[in-house]
């Protein structure tokens, strides 16, 4: 008995001591602020999202980019990636971007915010890129990602590896059939809440913020609406832009006026209000974003998520449709080539494919869609269609100028503080007095 | 002990040793300029250069967008005249009137009831005490966040579903610009209350407790009491917490921006909020420190004014 308990403790200690030397490895790999040896002799910085990297919150996409990181640094090894944190405080941390870009200490490779690359392409910040990859590669990004990322010459300066999509949530059990326009939209939220009273028929987000924007932007540029002209200067104030935009916050307006959305939209401002509505079965249909799907399953039961359906963004006619996506990029502002090289390697290796499959967001190549199990399913063979229709936001530095002046003018006319002619009006004057210098 | 320091000040044995250490000490005393250097030094750096760099950007055009820039007065014209202006001073003196007043009353309520929990050895004071103070405690996008679930207007908002048991009308806390306001309002009171206590609290400790028995013994009423003793006793701690508050309310944006993001339209943007938007969404440093200049002209002013008043009063 007492040689059988020396046997296990041995056993105990062997298998103790032999596991650390494998994790140990792993662990001397990848780090929370480190990927590669910390003896490597060449380093670059790399700043990134939080959440797209392995200090993510969620243990198994924490996990899963360690994985993805130990590979990289497994076929680098001379090469030790000094990871930075990027905060969610997205325009203090591209303003912070912007000003140690110009001094010269902007990390060597970091993540940008796709609506944030062309401002700092029009300041010359960014070398082109598109040396790393195929042309191939370039042509099968979805439409909406090449205007962005690109000059007028068609250089590529970021490369966009994540995109999202803003969609029509709706509960089947209270609207079978996908609605496609917008009148359409309206009967049915409203037949949805006559048949179950307390129920709100759409949510949205109306308040200040950028999601306003994103969930609304569709609505204008289904008309052909145009914020800025070719060569970025503000024009949706100008006919037929303003007509368009009218009649975009009309229809919000119809909206809350009929009842089929709530009075309270003009001050959501997170999806995270929609999602708990949706869960909690208090909403007939939203407008949300791709990534909820999967928080949605996660929260609801199989026979509750089974219910909800996504489709296309309804428009003022079946026929005038579309939809919006953001998403992220990765640049370079090193002006060495060597570590140049070494961000795109990581970027291809790591981010070009294999962690969008890990933090389950969507790819920015269409052939992604099929290469990858994961985005082989019904659902998201439907989302690849709709990116193919999807439309980014301006690529020019004053988009952020416009979208915090049209924030205020949506919220305030669907709050009912001013009529959508004097709170458009008055965005254009605002963004007048903003445009850049000549 | 009266002989060694006259015998200090006297220098008749500067000679020795020990001596020569009190002639130091006793010249450091004298020149107090080296003292003061290394604090001169930090406010120098962090403070009063910061504060000029603000100002000579404000004289200027400079944006995050271009790294040239000319002197002008334009970015103060542009500001002045901007329309939006009148809104957002509304919506700041709303935030910070109505701050100043609650917190300071709340302060200085709970801080009284402390005391006199205290006093008549009361069970559960001290959690009381506690209670408070850790609402200081919680960073102030939290305590947004916390404030953006009870006010939600969703079914899951707390208020309104209070108001629902007590079959009431759901009130629009957030999305409607008059109540929107109002709502910010409560929310940094909240916030900021246990300052008021905290300070307050330590002021009414200095009033001296035979104050009390003299007023006790000639039968002075309870608001008689507080009227003439705790009061005019109160009197400088209440300049330094209204003008503390003032400042802090004047300056926050962090209960504001994840609670409404200075919506619905501009209804709850307040000075500090337009200048974080004017910098960061606009680019436009120069229009951004004109913002905060005002913000500086302003809290001067409010401090000046509640120093002149105490001053008067006293």
């Amino acid at each position: 008995m007492k040689f059988n308990r020396t046997l296990l403790l041995l056993v105990i200690l062997s298998i103790g001591c032999l596991q650390p030397t494998g994790s140990a490895w792993a662990q001397d790999l990848v780090a929370p602020d480190r990927i590669g040896r910390s003896d490597a002799p060449k380093s670059f910085t790399f700043r990134v999202l939080t959440a797209h990297s392995n200090n993510n919150a969620q243990p198994k996409f924490a996990a899963g980019m360690a994985e993805l990181y130990e590979k990289y640094a497994r076929n680098h090894p001379d090469w030790r990636v000094r990871i930075q944190l990027m905060s969610l405080q997205i325009p203090q941390e591209h303003a912070r971007l912007l000003e140690q870009a110009r001094n010269g200490t902007a990390p060597d490779c970091t993540s940008m915010d796709s609506f944030a690359v062309p401002l700092f392409i029009h300041q010359g910040l960014l070398k082109p890129i598109e040396q790393y990859f195929t042309k191939e590669e370039v042509e099968e990004l979805f439409a909406f990602v090449r205007p962005i990322v690109s000059d007028t010459e068609g250089h590529i300066y970021a490369w966009w590896w994540t995109t999202d999509l803003r969609l029509l949530f709706r509960n089947t059990a209270h609207v079978p059939d996908p609605p496609d326009t917008w009148q359409r939209t309206k009967e049915a939220a409203l037949a949805a809440k006559r048949t179950t009273p307390g129920l709100d028929g759409l949510l949205f987000n109306g308040g200040r913020n950028e999601t306003t924007m994103v969930d609304f932007l569709p609505n204008f540029w289904a008309q052909g609406g145009k914020l800025v002209d070719e060569k970025g200067t503000p024009v949706f104030g100008k006919e037929p832009n303003r007509a368009y935009l009218l009649n975009a916050i009309a229809y919000y307006q119809d909206l809350i006026k009929s009842g089929a959305a709530p009075a309270r939209v003009a001050s959501i401002t997170d999806y995270s209000d929609l999602t708990a509505s949706a869960i909690a079965g208090s909403t007939a249909m939203m407008i949300s974003g791709d990534w909820v799907i999967g928080q949605m399953q996660a929260a609801m039961t199989p026979d509750a998520f089974a219910k909800w359906e996504i489709s296309m963004l309804p428009g003022p006619t079946a026929e005038q449709r579309s939809t919006a996506s953001g998403g992220w990029t990765f640049v370079s502002f090193s002006k060495d080539p060597e570590k140049v090289k070494a961000c795109m390697d990581l970027v291809r290796e790591v981010y070009m494919g294999p962690a969008v499959e890990v933090l389950q967001l969507l790819p920015t190549r269409q052939s992604e869609f099929d290469s990858m199990p994961m985005f082989r399913s019904e659902i998201y063979q439907r989302i690849k269609q709709y990116l193919k229709k999807s439309q980014a936001r301006p690529g020019f530095p004053i988009y952020t100028a416009i979208s915090n002046r049209l924030q205020i003018a949506i919220s305030s006319t669907l709050s009912g503080s001013h009529t959508a002619e004097a709170a458009v009006d008055e965005a254009m004057e605002q963004v007048a007095k903003v445009v850049p210098k000549p | 002990m009266k002989m060694a320091l006259q015998r200090r000040h006297s220098g008749k044995d500067r000679k020795s040793p020990g001596a020569a250490r009190s002639a130091l000490r006793f010249n450091q005393g004298d020149h107090p300029f080296w003292w003061l250097c290394p604090v001169t030094i930090v406010l120098a750096v962090f403070y009063v250069y910061p504060v000029l760099e603000v100002l000579r950007t404000s004289f200027t055009d400079a944006t995050l967008l271009d790294a040239s820039y000319r002197y002008t007065l334009g970015s103060y014209r542009s500001i002045l005249l901007d329309p939006a202006l009148l809104q957002i001073l509304e919506a700041t003196f709303v935030f910070v009137a109505g701050s100043v007043i609650g917190q300071t009353t709340l302060g200085l309520l709970i801080s009284l009831a402390l005391q006199a929990g205290l006093k008549r050895r009361l069970f559960g004071v001290r959690a009381v005490r506690v209670t408070v103070l850790a609402t200081w405690v919680v960073p102030g996008v939290a305590s947004a966040i916390t404030w953006q679930l009870l006010l939600s207007e969703a079914d899951f908002g707390f208020f309104n579903a209070m108001l629902k048991f007590a079959s009431l009308p759901p009130v629009p806390w957030l999305s409607a610009p008059w109540m929107a306001i109002w709502s910010a309002t409560v929310a940094n009171i909240w916030y900021g209350t246990a300052l008021s206590v905290i300070l307050l609290y330590a002021g009414l400790q200095t009033i001296s407790p035979t104050l009390y028995e003299a007023a006790a013994v000639d039968g002075a009423t309870a608001i008689q009491t507080f009227w003439h003793i705790t009061l005019p006793g109160l009197r400088p701690t209440l300049l330094i917490t209204v003008i503390i508050v003032s400042v802090l309310s004047l300056n926050t944006f962090e209960i504001v921006m994840p609670l409404t993001g200075g919506g619905p339209g501009r209804s709850t943007e307040v000075l500090a909020l337009a200048a974080y938007n004017m910098v960061f969404y606009d680019f436009n440093l120069a229009q951004g420190s004109v913002l905060a200049v005002l913000m500086l002209l302003i809290n001067l002013a409010v401090a000046t004014t509640f120093w002149l008043l105490f001053r008067g009063s006293r």
